[in-house]
């Protein structure tokens, strides 16, 4: 869980697009970035996936198409990093759809590109899609799996969101502090809203606050569940 | 002296979405037509449901109500179909669907997945598997839809009733309040958090112990009981 919110404002995506290609490539120039037939997957690995379990995946990407790909795609997966570190969700969506439609589909880069479209750009049906692309390509992956359920308890759909927390959690790595308690968190309030199971909902938020003593929506959620029990907003 | 007669009232809310603000007129009329007029007076739904008389239904409006909106009630009396209810895609599925993006057909995995169970399914001739469709069209009508907030299609049909156009006011009440002027940065902030904020409210018990989320369950449930007994009358020879 590491490419940021947006904190940008709206603006008109034509113009603003072109802008923002110009100020990724004025980041990747200052940062003595060229990118050339010889490194370019090295760049895209460095950048876009510097850790695992991504960086494993992007690799098998490129091996698998590295006759369809090449030093643009390259580039263009270095600006695509360049505006997720700027907050900058409208120049993700839009170079995303601009830039890598003429190549295979990236299950590492949509399981990213998606957390924009929902959470940003409101669009919950083209993430949802994008997700299950995820989930069939990056079976080891909890994010696309924790993301299906936030997007189920979104539509209120709460067996489904359970179904996918419970999914991954079984997936999601000891080290991943921020997307591990996210799951435990919001799969105990699960567990307490569809099977009353209060023991159960507690176990899972003590894991989420082992992880993040100071998580406040865990704080408060074990607090309810101690004393009344009541339904601890998300 | 007491005024009975139709009253203008002008109330401003805050929707995270131009979609949902534009669903919330439908969800209204849905309310509208199980609203009873005057105490044991049938409602419109009902006078539509027990004589088959659309005309008759109409008729229950008060005579300011602009055309617009009796075209959209007129689309909503029609009759039910006999196989599924893809009309319920286009309603409003009420507050507990109220801010969901648009979505029909396309996004329907459930039925798409019963579909391809069917298509792959051996059967031994062309009407076992014409009833098997069949079938299938009233378990799609009758199962919770994990798209529709787990309502029915059928419960998404027939709509909400008082109860839930009263709860449906309280949310949006506490929506504007909490959102109304606030700051977002994007649409789907605002959306993300509106959907937030329902689905901790649906599951909140109210004073009387139950859960807004089981009220409106139960009372589509009593007004698809109301609708059959109307048919059934209607039916009797």
């Amino acid at each position: 869980m590491s490419k940021r919110k947006s904190r940008r404002p709206l603006a008109a995506p034509a113009s603003a697009y072109q802008r923002a290609i110009r100020q990724a490539d004025e980041v990747l120039s200052r940062n003595g970035v060229d990118v050339r037939p010889d490194n370019w997957q090295q760049l895209a690995l460095e950048w876009f996936a510097p850790h695992e379990p991504d960086r494993s995946e992007l690799a098998r990407y490129i091996t698998a198409y590295q006759d369809r790909l090449g030093p643009r795609w390259g580039k263009d997966v270095l600006r695509l990093e360049v505006f997720f570190q700027n907050d900058d969700y409208k120049a993700v969506i839009a170079h995303y759809d601009q830039a890598f439609s003429p190549y295979p589909r990236c299950a590492l880069i949509e399981m990213w590109v998606a957390d924009r479209i929902y959470r940003q750009g409101g669009d919950l049906w083209r993430a949802r899609q994008m997700y299950r692309h995820a989930l069939d390509e990056l079976p080891n992956q909890a994010k696309p799996r924790y993301e299906m359920g936030f997007i189920s308890y979104l539509l209120g759909d709460f067996p489904g969101a359970l179904e996918w927390f419970s999914q991954a959690a079984a997936l999601v790595a000891d080290d991943d502090i921020q997307l591990r308690s996210r799951i435990f968190y919001n799969r105990g309030l699960m567990r307490y809203l569809l099977e009353g199971d209060k023991w159960a909902a507690i176990a899972d938020i003590e894991e989420a606050l082992r992880l993040r003593p100071d998580y406040p929506q865990a704080l408060e959620a074990l607090r309810g569940l101690r004393g009344t029990p009541r339904w601890v907003p998300w | 002296m007491v005024d009975d007669s139709p009253t203008l009232q002008i109330k401003q809310h805050w929707f995270p979405t131009k979609a949902s603000g534009e669903r919330s007129f439908l969800m209204r009329m849905e309310f509208s037509l199980n609203q009873r007029p005057k105490g044991t007076q049938p409602n419109m739904a009902e006078v539509a449901w027990s004589t088959g008389d659309l005309a008759r239904a109409m008729s229950i409006l008060p005579s300011i109500v602009p055309p617009k909106v009796r075209e959209g009630m007129r689309r909503l009396l029609q009759p039910w179909p006999a196989g599924r209810y893809t009309e319920a895609y286009r309603r409003s599925g009420g507050i507990l669907n109220l801010f969901t993006p648009p979505w029909g057909e396309e996004q329907d995995e459930i039925w798409a997945a019963m579909l391809a169970r069917w298509q792959t399914h051996p059967f031994a001739d062309a009407d076992e598997k014409k009833a098997a469709y069949l079938a299938l069209e009233q378990q799609w009508n009758t199962m919770p839809h994990p798209f529709f907030a787990g309502l029915t299609p059928a419960q998404v049909m027939v709509g909400g009733g008082p109860r839930e156009a009263q709860l449906a006011e309280e949310f949006l009440d506490q929506l504007k309040h909490k959102y109304d002027g606030q700051p977002f940065e994007s649409e789907g902030e605002m959306l993300m958090k509106t959907l937030m904020l329902l689905r901790g409210w649906q599951c909140q018990p109210q004073r009387n112990g139950q859960r807004p989320m089981d009220i409106i369950v139960a009372e589509r449930n009593e007004l698809l009981a109301i609708r059959a007994r109307a048919l059934a009358q209607r039916n009797q020879p």
